[in-house]
């Protein structure tokens, strides 16, 4: 009794000192190589080779300035946005129609064309990125921001689909007698009921298309010649190459671009997970 | 490639619009312009790969004299690094699309981009004034007997080297044959000096040994005529990548040199400006990029000739290289045609030249020559027997990259000399 | 299967309420009431079918048909048709036979390394511990930066000059190394970098499964006497089944995949040791001009993807579905 009673104090200080333990060195392993990017960045290419570790000395901003200053990173800035909304809006509205009568409607073959829309999880981008740039090509789609647009969309129905449509379904079926009785049209009901029922569901998905669109670098790489049209993914890509002997320079570039993600994953961040682990678990 | 932005982004607004309310998203604009729109009015987009200093602001100031000149032309500059405007350039060919005025080393290459129509034949239109450039400049632009580029440079690869560390390694001259060569190799690694710088990530700078070394052994009518009967099983090409794997079997290069790049500060050119590697095999501008990644070794660089083979069929004159031009894209305008006239004339070249890392393409220049490490390379380029251009540009796309793919390989210890004339024959079968 | 019965034509005249799904069919024939139907739905999944028809299906038959052909990708379709010579050739393709061989050594390090940590430290940020969700904040972060960007940030940091990775080992007498350099360590490189990426990723994944399981199950074993281990390896473990095979899921498909951040880090080298098939075919589709060839890689990337997915389905997730969707509510 009494070494149980000496003892227990003992466990209650260490446990939680050995459990913060090991998460800091996890968070130091996450956290010391974008640190080593954001004072890299303050540091000019001969502090670099000389003091790679330590904190800049004298703290030069003006790699961040540079870059601030240049109308390219703005310019990929904005169309990473823009590319990233527009593709959520097609995505998630096309999505959205197609889950509704996937969800309250029964038609013969409806189980078979959702498997189809949905066996779409398992097509990479990776392998359709030939024949979408031949295709591309044909409709004169290249150097064309719907280039990109469109065929995101379209790679994100599979689970925009299949996310919304599981939502629509636990929407109780007295709300659309109700509002049938009361004449609404199958639109009605879906546009003005539905929907905004639907919000967190949507919230989820557009998330989801948000940053994957955001994310995408390989189809905006092929597609896009124009440096004018450029994303960040491609920026960068590029950039390193342009600045190839200005590190300094290239690590500020890099955690700019970190920047905007990084706030959209704080503001955002319960919508992200949500959606991951519910598409997920779904799979 | 000149259309306008606010367009095209209206129409995808549109579009997105349309979308948004239901109906079919399939609404799809035709092309993103091209539209010549008013004909006074011309936009030229050109892509050049003098991304640093001292070129870049040359060409920007060319461009901006002629545009002063030519109040209706808006010149577009996009400065591409080497390697990132490779890798475009093959989804522009692919695409159809291609700049007005884009960099080329001519050879297989630019005929493919010629064959798919994104490089224009301009023989008509430089008939007049082609003659002023040196025939040596422009034979690799010449295909089939139409012209679809003009040079701006022209070199050749050799090797440069460090002579404070040749002197340490107690070497004196420069290596005339491949046994001296490898005797400097050997001195080198016992003074505790990295031989040879090598960025195998870029895979090119490999290539040029193995090319310097079929030359010499097997001649350059042989490179020539491997091309066209597509079959590089020749026992001196064997030969060559014997030589090559002897090379590499002293372990000359830099540590890590499997996965350096050629012009980042960790690349072949800074291990070189950095006095950490005794010697390079590179083109006319390696000066110019060691400057511009690590530090310039002033008169301790030194620069010679790819050695002689014992026994072989090449001379040990014939030179292997090439330097840059330009062709025209499919659809340009006519002024791109005379923008390149432009920046060939006399006053130009001199401009250019006057940079010490361009070497004139043009006749009556050559006094314009007076940084050291270019009259080095334009001496021995005036001695040179023969000419060869780079091997991943004189071949098809295909072919080239298997050539640099292969002879990497072999460099690495995991191809064999034979498995490399037999990749690149294979290569080659299938085009 | 689940077409609703057709009300037979007979009733229609005075049905007035022929199913509870068509409540409001009083004024109207049942027949316009579903031809009205029919417009519908095939109104609203319209933009569906031509928009995933036309950049999803039809690029993926295209990558069929041209893999049977010999092509150089311009122009709009093959015309060389060589059969099945492009997979032969694969067959011969040291390269090729080089990506799946280390596509299947990153799967054994993901579900070897990556995934037993990633749920290691989900149990870990189960505990009730002061900043849980900082830590749980800081863990995801690195998933939502792009590819590119962290592979350009680990250049940087793996080079060998000025890089962090060196100096971070010299502080603990470590030589300089060359990690991206080198053939024998380049993947080991590649999976670090892999890892930092993605463990959040799959930590969530597992504290949503844990967060579902009921504690009372936990604290029921725990009263039984079952030490910590043991709990875990009869309650937690198997009740985490389902989060689990979808990790294990995602985690070879993403490999199948795995092109950007191979492709910026190391662009398949040195001498193709960290080449994977996505990147194979992006050298032969859009450097060498060899469209065919290069389809064909993509149709077996693809089908590995289909054969995989089917297979797992059928075989491994198949008991799962119904705890999924269970689960997913349970969340809601």
């Amino acid at each position: 009794m009494s070494m149980h009673a000496r003892d227990k104090p003992a466990v209650q200080v260490a446990k939680p000192i050995a459990l913060h333990t090991v998460t800091i060195v996890i968070g130091a392993f996450v956290l010391i190589p974008i640190l080593y990017g954001v004072l890299g960045g303050f540091k000019t290419n001969q502090q670099l080779s000389t003091n790679p570790i330590g904190l800049p000395d004298p703290w030069v901003p003006s790699n961040y300035t540079d870059v601030l200053a240049s109308g390219s990173f703005w310019l990929q800035l904005w169309n990473s946005v823009f590319i990233a909304v527009a593709t959520t809006v097609i995505t998630v509205g096309v999505a959205a129609l197609a889950a509704f009568v996937f969800a309250r409607f029964a038609f013969r073959g409806r189980e078979l064309v959702f498997t189809i829309f949905a066996s779409g999880l398992m097509f990479p981008f990776a392998v359709a990125i030939l024949p979408l740039f031949i295709l591309l090509r044909f409709f004169g789609l290249l150097n064309n921001p719907l280039g990109v647009i469109l065929p995101q969309a379209a790679f994100g129905l599979a689970l925009t689909i299949i996310i919304l449509r599981q939502f629509f379904r636990s929407i109780p079926g007295e709300i659309e007698e109700a509002a049938i009785l009361d004449g609404c049209t199958p639109f009605g009901f879906f546009w003005r009921i539905l929907l905004p029922m639907a919000r967190p569901a949507l919230a989820t998905v557009s998330v989801l298309a948000m940053v994957s669109s955001w994310n995408n670098f390989m189809l905006p790489l092929v597609v896009f010649n124009d440096p004018g049209l450029w994303t960040l993914p491609v920026g960068v890509q590029q950039f390193q190459g342009q600045f190839s002997a200005d590190t300094a320079r290239i690590l500020a570039y890099v955690v700019l671009a970190m920047v905007p993600a990084l706030a959209f994953y704080s503001i955002a961040e319960r919508q992200l997970i949500g959606g991951l682990t519910a598409g997920a678990t779904k799979g | 490639m000149s259309f306008s932005r606010r367009g095209v982004l209206s129409v995808a607004a549109a579009a997105l619009f349309l979308a948004g309310c239901g109906s079919s998203g399939s609404e799809t604009p035709q092309g993103g312009g091209g539209s010549g729109a008013a004909q006074e009015k011309v936009t030229i987009e050109w892509w050049h790969i003098q991304n640093i200093e001292p070129m870049k602001p040359v060409w920007d100031q060319l461009a901006k004299d002629y545009m002063a000149a030519h109040p209706n032309v808006t010149i577009n500059i996009t400065a591409l690094e080497n390697e990132a405007f490779k890798a475009k350039m093959t989804t522009v060919a692919q695409s159809g699309e291609s700049p007005d005025i884009y960099q080329t080393w001519g050879g297989g290459v630019l005929k493919q981009q010629a064959d798919a129509g994104i490089a224009k034949d301009i023989t008509a239109d430089v008939a007049s004034w082609i003659d002023t450039i040196t025939p040596a400049a422009s034979a690799a632009y010449k295909l089939d007997g139409k012209v679809y580029g003009i040079p701006y440079d022209i070199g050749m690869v050799g090797f440069w080297y460090n002579k404070a560390l040749f002197a340490k390694a107690g070497i004196e001259g420069t290596p005339a044959t491949w046994g001296e060569f490898i005797d400097d190799v050997k001195k080198l690694k016992a003074a505790g000096i990295t031989p040879l710088s090598l960025a195998g990530k870029a895979k090119w700078p490999g290539h040029y040994y193995w090319a310097y070394l079929a030359m010499r052994i097997g001649g350059l009518p042989a490179l020539k005529e491997a091309s066209v009967s597509k079959s590089f099983e020749n026992p001196d090409f064997i030969a060559a990548g014997q030589k090559l794997k002897e090379l590499s079997d002293l372990q000359p290069f830099q540590k890590g040199f499997l996965g350096a790049p050629y012009d980042t500060p960790e690349g072949q050119a800074a291990t070189m400006g950095n006095a950490k590697a005794a010697m390079e095999l590179m083109g006319q501008w390696a000066p110019n990029v060691q400057r511009d990644t690590s530090k310039d070794l002033g008169d301790d660089l030194g620069f010679f000739p790819f050695p002689s083979v014992e026994g072989g069929k090449g001379a040990g004159t014939d030179a292997f290289g090439g330097g840059g031009g330009f062709a025209v894209g499919g659809d340009a305008p006519p002024e791109a045609v005379d923008f390149l006239k432009f920046i060939t004339s006399a006053d130009s070249v001199r401009k250019t030249v006057g940079t010490g890392v361009i070497l004139p393409v043009v006749k009556g220049v050559e006094d314009a020559v007076t940084d050291p490490r270019g009259k080095m390379v334009a001496d021995s380029l005036a001695q040179a027997t023969d000419f060869q251009l780079y091997l991943d540009q004189a071949y098809p796309p295909a072919v080239g990259a298997q050539v640099n793919d292969s002879v990497a390989e072999l460099i690495a210890g995991t191809k064999s000399p034979e498995e490399v004339v037999k990749a690149i024959t294979e290569v080659a079968q299938s085009e | 299967m689940t077409s609703p019965p057709a009300p037979p034509r007979v009733r229609s005249r005075h049905a007035t309420a022929s199913s509870p799904r068509d409540p409001a069919a009083a004024g109207e024939s049942p027949a316009a009431r579903r031809r009205r139907n029919w417009v519908t739905i095939i109104l609203f999944l319209l933009p569906a079918i031509v928009l995933f028809g036309l950049l999803v299906l039809a690029p993926i038959a295209l990558a069929m048909y041209s893999s049977f052909f010999k092509w150089n990708g311009f122009g709009l379709v093959p015309t060389n048709f060589i059969g099945f010579e492009n997979f032969t050739r694969m067959l011969n393709d040291k390269i090729v036979i080089g990506d799946l061989w280390r596509g299947l050594s990153l799967i054994g390090f993901s579900l070897l390394i990556q995934l037993p940590l990633s749920l290691a430290i989900a149990l870990l940020l189960n505990q009730k511990m002061r900043g849980r969700a900082v830590y749980r904040l800081i863990f995801f972060a690195p998933y939502v930066l792009s590819e590119v960007i962290t592979a350009v940030l680990f250049t940087m940091i793996l080079s060998p000059g000025r890089g962090l990775a060196n100096e971070l080992l010299g502080l603990i007498g470590i030589s300089e190394s060359t990690f991206l350099s080198e053939p024998d360590t380049v993947m080991y490189a590649l999976f670090i970098v892999m890892t930092w990426k993605y463990f959040g990723f799959h930590m969530i994944l597992y504290l949503a499964g844990r967060q579902s399981i009921p504690n009372e199950l936990i604290e029921a074993a725990q009263i039984d006497g079952a030490g910590a281990w043991k709990t875990f390896r009869h309650v937690t473990l198997p009740l985490l089944g389902p989060t689990i095979r979808i990790t294990i899921f995602l985690s070879v498909i993403y490999t199948v995949q795995l092109f950007d951040l191979v492709y910026v880090l190391t662009g398949g080298g040195p001498v193709h040791a960290s080449e994977t098939l996505g990147v194979t075919m992006y050298e032969f589709g859009f450097r060498r001009f060899q469209v065919g060839y290069a389809s064909a890689i993509s149709v077996v990337m693809f089908l590995l993807s289909l054969i995989f997915a089917l297979g797992y389905q059928r075989f491994v997730m198949r008991r799962d579905t119904e705890g999924a969707i269970t689960n997913m509510r349970a969340a809601r």
